[in-house]
């Protein structure tokens, strides 16, 4: 594991943030873990006060401090929920790398494989060829692994370069994050992306230099993030544009804290609100879109949701998904980390596809890390009734067929 | 003697198999304290039972444990309530959470001890229902915590408190036995007396509630939110007093003092009042043709007292924006001070500037910042006192100043609580509120039902100390 830079066990003890948090408890409605074990350890409340605790040197470090620390999803909705802004997802930051280092939290080795491959894109990208191509035929890589049509070869910044070249847009100027899974596996998404983006005027960059944004790193407490938000800076802060965007609301997080305060990091579907982007036809279509609004876009980026004139212009019939603001289960890597919980917590969210009306019916979101969720609800056994799962901007896609 | 923990533990594990008992100092911390958060008593053990019928075996086989057993719902007491305060087991009924029944013919439903007051409302709404106790815990509290602690809200100025709405409660005593007072159809249910009254507001001091019958409304067709700005107390008390005196009698009366509002104000959900101005916010609801030809008159109560400043409306999204300031204002004080603690006084509302300026000069002469956002209607004064917990000297100053304001408080006909209830916090105040005579009877209850206080002991009555 690389580890530059300082190391979060010897970052200055953040206990003093945990002060303001006034022990209201509204937090407590919001926080899906503590919902599904309605123990107040297990609550954003109880971690803030173990840490802090602990930090004082009040109780001792104990496994169910580990435990606790280890069961929370990272989802954020307790920071909505707060009136006090108590930072709570920095606090768990620090906390999960400070765990990690100290050998008390120990991350999927999944993931310490992942964490490790997407500090080199190219690799990376070598590497998941074949997933590329699995992908096409639709065989079972891994219960979370969804069937697609990426570009086997192509690589999405190409892509773009030939497409602004065809169609020439003169609009707006936007970067493009195309991240590392997103790039590796999902670069379907990515061209997709592209597409909707020039078809609307806009003229889309895409820097060949940039690589991680770190969510992953955040997530599992895997190392430090500086050198990786330092080489996005110098990727992405040298290009005159309005915006850098980001098509998976996780990314666009981090995305967004690593850029800040010189260039303005968004994400692309809120980016297309205010464009009102090109209407799809879809006509007599009975299909319905029930839209799944992710944690990191609505809890984390703090946006209100996905813009409703976005999800007009799909073409289809859309409603929110019941408990559209709720965690799926996914957190970003807890469905690998800690499946029987996202599991169940998936159950009672996923739920509601059993009987919704529609035909297909889709489920819409706008980060891949929650679509490889809502895909599992189908190969576990959850809903036993078929329907797609597809991030919005493949239905803004000028491509792609309709009722897909 | 109290049984020590090692011998403690396998006995709790014996009573809820099927629950949780939890023993470690990080699975006890969380425990230690409700929602005056720098106030903590560890436990000795919490138990989660897995659901009702594990919280009686729980209750019937409690009084042989011989340590404290304390009921908690989801722990936003203000008061101190949820807290072992003499060490013990906390009960957490964060299992019992089954809304059982909706009667909507019956305007009544039954539903378990550990149900968030809002997914109580949730649920209501397809019905056309609701109940109308809103404290502003009410994403998060339980009716649980509610009924034992009485709770009031924004609202509660014209629908009344909890115990208005409580139709029966089942309760188990530590003797082991099961009662249920009064019942779906209200009442007094199988006794001469009526005896749920002595539990709602009890704070677990005589009983473990496992379930109510509670009392519900159908939803009005209309509300009308007010917002007003006023320059002094003066001309804001006239008019509270104008609006509790005019027939359209308002659902809610709230009020933000200056100090609170300049915090709104420099926050991020400043919503531009002017910082120096007293806010009140009030509400009326109904049939739409009643409550629309009453706007009118509402407005110029707020106009000819001196607002020059009156917004009003009907349309939700518009309500929500009214309410801002005064929703933000509570969970605002988290950022701008480590600790506070509330107070929860009741004052008669004639009293209402003359208490303000007493509470204002105490607090300045003592640098403690004084914040106050509260029940106008009710002359419920919530005073939040800002301070640090880790400055020596700090919490003394603001429970000199708390002392003080009780008994200003009591020599102008008032007293102690209005919706918080007692706990261990406000418990050192209660012989100035009572004289020995009442506080004989308050004694002659838990006595009663508790006999050796094993029941949440010192909370209420300082004295009351469970000697085993
Ligand atoms: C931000 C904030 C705003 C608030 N606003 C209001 C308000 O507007 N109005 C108001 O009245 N209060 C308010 N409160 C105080 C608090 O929310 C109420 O007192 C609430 O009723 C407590 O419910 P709880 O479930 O959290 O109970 P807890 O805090 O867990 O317990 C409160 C008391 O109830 C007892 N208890 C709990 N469950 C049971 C049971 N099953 N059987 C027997 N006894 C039980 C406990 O022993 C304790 O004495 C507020 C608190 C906060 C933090
Ligand atoms: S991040 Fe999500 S799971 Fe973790 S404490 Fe907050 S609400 Fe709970
Ligand atoms: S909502 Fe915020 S202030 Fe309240 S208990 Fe949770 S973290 Fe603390």
């Amino acid at each position: 594991m690389p580890t530059d830079t300082p190391s979060a066990a010897s970052a200055p003890n953040p206990a003093a943030a945990f002060s303001n948090c006034t022990h209201c408890g509204f937090c407590l409605a919001a926080c899906p873990t503590y919902q599904l074990s309605g123990d107040e350890n297990n609550s954003p409340r109880g971690r803030l006060r173990l840490w802090s605790e602990e930090a004082a040197g009040r109780i001792p470090e104990d496994p169910w401090t580990d435990f606790y620390t280890a069961e929370c999803i990272g989802c954020l909705a307790c920071e909505s929920a707060c009136p006090a802004n108590v930072p709570y997802g920095r606090l768990f930051e620090h906390t999960r790398q400070a765990h990690v280092e100290a050998g008390r939290f120990s991350p999927h080795p999944l993931l310490r494989l992942a964490a490790a491959a997407v500090r080199h894109p190219r690799l990376l990208n070598l590497a998941l060829l074949p997933a590329r191509i699995l992908r096409w035929t639709g065989l079972p890589l891994h219960r979370l692994l969804f069937r697609g049509s990426p570009p086997v070869l192509q690589s999405t910044a190409s892509y773009a370069r030939a497409l602004m070249e065809r169609h020439r847009p003169t609009g707006p100027r936007v970067a493009l994050l195309t991240g590392c899974l997103m790039e590796g596996l999902f670069r379907e998404i990515n061209a997709a992306t592209v597409r909707v983006l020039i078809e609307n005027n806009v003229q889309v960059f895409i820097p060949e230099s940039q690589g991680c944004c770190g969510a992953f790193h955040e997530h599992t407490g895997l190392g430090n993030t500086a050198s990786l938000h330092e080489a996005n800076r110098r990727a992405f802060q040298p290009l005159d544009v309005d915006a850098v965007l980001s098509n998976s609301a996780g990314c666009g997080y981090a995305l967004a804290r690593s850029l800040a305060p010189d260039t303005p990091a968004r994400d692309v579907l809120s980016f297309l609100g205010d464009l009102r982007p090109i209407q799809r036809a879809r006509p007599s279509s009975n299909a319905r879109l029930y839209v799944d609004l992710p944690c990191h876009l609505v809890h984390g980026q703090k946006e209100p949701g996905i813009p409703a004139s976005v999800l007009d212009a799909t073409g289809y019939q859309w409603e929110l998904a019941p408990n559209a603001r709720d965690c799926c289960g996914s957190g970003g890597v807890y469905n690998i980390q800690e499946p029987e919980n996202a599991r169940t917590i998936l159950a009672s969210k996923s739920a509601f596809l059993n009987t919704a009306q529609g035909d297909p019916v889709i489920l819409g979101t706008s980060n891949h890390v929650c679509m490889m969720q809502w895909h599992s609800a189908a190969t576990s056994g959850l809903v036993h009734r078929p329907y797609l799962v597809r991030h919005i901007l493949q239905l803004l896609d000028p491509l792609s067929p309709s009722d897909t | 003697m109290p049984a020590p923990t090692s011998a403690l533990l396998p006995r709790l594990h014996a009573l809820v198999p099927r629950g949780r008992v939890f023993s470690s100092p990080a699975q006890l911390a969380g425990y230690a304290s409700d929602a005056l958060g720098y106030k903590s008593y560890t436990p000795d053990a919490v138990v989660l039972p897995a659901d009702a019928e594990e919280l009686a075996a729980f209750m019937q086989g409690a009084r042989s444990l011989g340590v404290p057993v304390i009921l908690r719902g989801a722990g936003t007491s203000l008061s101190g309530g949820p807290v072992a305060a003499q060490g013990g087991v906390v009960v957490h009924t964060s299992s019992l959470k089954a809304i059982r029944s909706i009667s909507p013919d019956g305007f009544w439903c039954e539903v378990e001890c550990g149900v968030p007051l809002n997914t109580l409302d949730a649920a209501l709404k397809p019905h056309g229902l609701f109940y109308p106790p809103d404290p502003s815990s009410g994403p998060v509290c339980t009716l649980g915590g509610n009924v034992a602690t009485n709770a009031g809200g924004a609202h509660c100025f014209r629908y009344g408190v909890t115990s208005n709405y409580v139709l029966g409660v089942e309760a188990l005593l530590l003797d082991g036995s099961l009662h249920r007072f009064g019942g779906p159809a209200g009442g007094r249910g199988h006794w001469r007396e009526d005896w749920k009254r002595f539990m709602i507001g009890s704070e677990g001091t005589l009983a473990a509630f496992t379930r109510f019958w509670l009392r519900l409304l159908p939803l009005p067709e209309k509300v009308w939110t007010f917002r007003a700005t006023y320059p002094d107390l003066r001309s804001i008390e006239a008019a509270i007093h104008g609006l509790v005196a005019h027939s359209a009698y308002p659902a809610a009366i709230e009020m933000l003092d200056p100090r609170a509002v300049t915090i709104v104000e420099n926050s991020p959900m400043a919503v531009g009042l002017p910082r120096d101005s007293f806010l009140l916010l009030t509400e009326i609801d109904g049939p739409a043709p009643l409550v629309d030809a009453r706007v009118e008159p509402i407005a110029e109560i707020l106009r000819s007292t001196g607002s020059n400043d009156v917004a009003f409306s009907d349309q939700d999204h518009l309500r929500q924006k009214l309410w801002k300031a005064r929703k933000a204002a509570g969970g605002l004080l988290g950022q701008i001070s480590p600790d506070f603690l509330v107070q929860d006084a009741v004052i008669p509302k004639r009293a209402l500037a003359d208490i303000l300026q007493f509470l204002y000069d105490e607090a300045d002469a003592a640098s403690i910042p004084a914040v106050n956002l509260f029940h106008a209607g009710d002359g419920n004064l919530h005073p939040n006192f800002l301070f640090d917990s880790r400055k020596p000297g700090d919490l003394e100053k603001v429970e000199l100043i708390s002392a003080r304001l009780m008994q200003r408080v009591l020599d102008a006909g008032g007293t102690l609580s209005g919706e918080h209830g007692i706990g261990n916090d406000k418990a050192a105040y209660m012989p100035l509120v009572f004289g020995p005579d009442s506080l004989r009877l308050q004694w002659a209850v838990p006595a009663a039902f508790n006999p050796a206080h094993q029941l949440n002991p010192l909370k209420v009555l300082t004295a009351r100390r469970f000697t085993p």
